[in-house]
């Protein structure tokens, strides 16, 4: 477990160094300060201003997520630095773990302070405190752990770049699958070919499970319940997919 | 005690290290061998970065691999690659989190090494803005950070200028007198010939002699003697495949 936070800790100081990850940062506080001014001018109404800041911290979050878990664990290993770490007594599932922990806490930052951002912009417009928005940036911080797992997944047996392709690609079908079967029983598709459909609603996560941010912006009160059910379901798959992490990096050549 | 038992790395059919065996229980031992003779291989073997095809490699009984064994030993690999951002002593740190603490003073500890190895003065600047001889120092620095019984160097001296080969050389001795067994590879013979007390000749994949260093040269030239055990070995390879 020590070691596991060593690295976590270590993780989360490189990470905040890194001139990608504070631009990014940057670039979303700045996006927000924007949503300040264009409340006036355009936006007029506050579910308007909620919807334009939850959407951005979104939007920025996934691209935090996508550049540290295609990259962090990828990295450590192709150059190498992993030498200094595995040799001592630290397990590859150690490393892992940490590696995973370690990222997780950069975008736990990262979504901290755009939330308190958001809560401090929607406040200004007269939102009071907007608790469902909170809600809203941990169900979506949830999301991009499971994102998170699923790029470092990738990266234990394919290069940085095909990494993005795929983790691009599950976040796609992540916001896509959950209409899938009704969508190709409406159009007519049966038999083996619904059955592929059916295996594919089934294999790839759910992303829009994780989605309440049409309630957040309306003030919809959503019950405790989704909420533990949403953190279960990321639960189950960032365990499934770091065991599978472990076992593929268990076995490869370093 | 080191103890390699019929130790084997083959990919698909090739095989890098063939069936080596060995024990050594020398203050200082040399791997020599030609680039791609299989040292490398056999060093990430025993520090569990590799895993063998076949055979075993024991540090005073314990397997290589065990976090026991590696609680004991110290590893530079070639050519360290470091986390750019962190200074030197930063890294040390880190380093020295990952073993289970001694309770000393750990900061003078990363200190003293850092001035042992003679990079002190950057230990507060970016590792990015290190030299190649500062990395390769800083290297050695953390293969010492838990007091280790046993080394494994991976060509430690390259990149060095030859002020820093002869401290390097020095603090290496050093060592050997605080009874701490190292083993290093290289392919650079002079070096061998001032500081192994005893060598293990390595090609391609095959151990073709291991013993004292005045005993293989007998008499000649190391540069000479090991050319001609090479040769020797190639030249009975081919008679064989005929």
């Amino acid at each position: 477990m020590k070691n596991i936070l060593t690295i976590a800790r270590n993780t989360l100081k490189l990470e905040v160094r890194d001139r990608i990850l504070i631009g990014i940062l940057i670039f979303a506080l700045g996006y927000l300060a924007i949503t300040l001014f264009l409340a006036d001018l355009v936006l007029k109404e506050l579910p308007m201003v909620k919807s334009f800041g939850l959407t951005g911290i979104y939007f920025f979050n996934a691209i935090t997520a996508l550049f540290l878990g295609t990259t962090s664990f990828f990295k450590d290993v192709d150059r190498k630095v992993v030498y200094f770490i595995l040799s001592k007594p630290v397990s590859r599932a150690q490393f892992l773990l940490g590696k995973f922990f370690g990222l997780c806490l950069v975008l736990l930052l990262t979504s901290a302070i755009l939330a308190v951002a958001y809560l401090g912009v929607v406040a200004y417009e007269g939102g009071g405190f907007n608790a469902m928005g909170l809600l809203a940036i941990a169900m979506q911080f949830l999301e991009m752990a499971l994102f998170l797992a699923f790029a470092i997944f990738v990266s234990t047996f394919s290069s940085s770049l095909l990494s993005i392709v795929y983790t691009s690609a599950i976040f796609f079908l992540g916001h896509v699958v959950s209409s899938l079967v009704a969508d190709a029983q409406a159009v007519g598709i049966t038999g083996f070919k619904l059955f592929l459909v059916k295996a594919l609603y089934y294999i790839f996560p759910n992303l829009e499970k994780f989605d309440i941010r049409s309630m957040a912006i309306y003030s919809v009160p959503e019950p405790f319940a989704s909420f533990a059910l949403a953190a279960a379901y990321a639960a189950f798959y960032v365990i499934l997919l770091l065991s599978l992490s472990v076992w593929i990096f268990d076995r490869k050549e370093i | 005690m080191v103890e390699f038992s019929n130790l084997t790395k083959a990919y698909r059919k090739r095989r890098v290290v063939d069936d080596f065996s060995l024990t050594v229980d020398v203050p200082i031992f040399g791997f020599l061998g030609q680039n791609g003779a299989g040292k490398t291989t056999i060093m990430k073997m025993i520090v569990g970065l590799l895993a063998p095809t076949a055979g075993t490699i024991a540090i005073d009984g314990l397997s290589s691999a065990s976090p026991e064994a590696k609680k004991r030993i110290g590893y530079m690999p070639e050519t360290p690659y470091f986390y750019e951002r962190m200074t030197g002593m930063e890294f040390l740190q880190f380093c020295d989190e990952l073993y289970p603490h001694t309770g000393k003073n750990r900061v003078d500890h990363y200190g003293s090494l850092l001035r042992k190895v003679g990079i002190f003065a950057a230990r507060d600047a970016e590792i990015r803005t290190y030299s190649k001889g500062m990395r390769q120092r800083l290297g050695f620095a953390q293969a010492l950070v838990n007091d280790p019984e046993y080394l494994f160097l991976d060509e430690p001296l390259d990149g060095l200028d030859p002020i820093g080969r002869r401290e390097m050389k020095a603090v290496m001795t050093d060592l050997k007198h605080e009874k701490r067994r190292i083993f290093l590879n290289t392919h650079i013979l002079a070096d061998v010939e001032e500081i192994c007390d005893a060598v293990g000749v390595i090609h391609q994949g095959k151990l073709l002699y291991a013993g004292g260093v005045k005993q293989f040269c007998a008499g000649m030239p190391l540069e000479e003697r090991f050319m001609a055990v090479v040769e020797a070995h190639e030249k009975a390879e081919k008679h064989e495949k005929r």
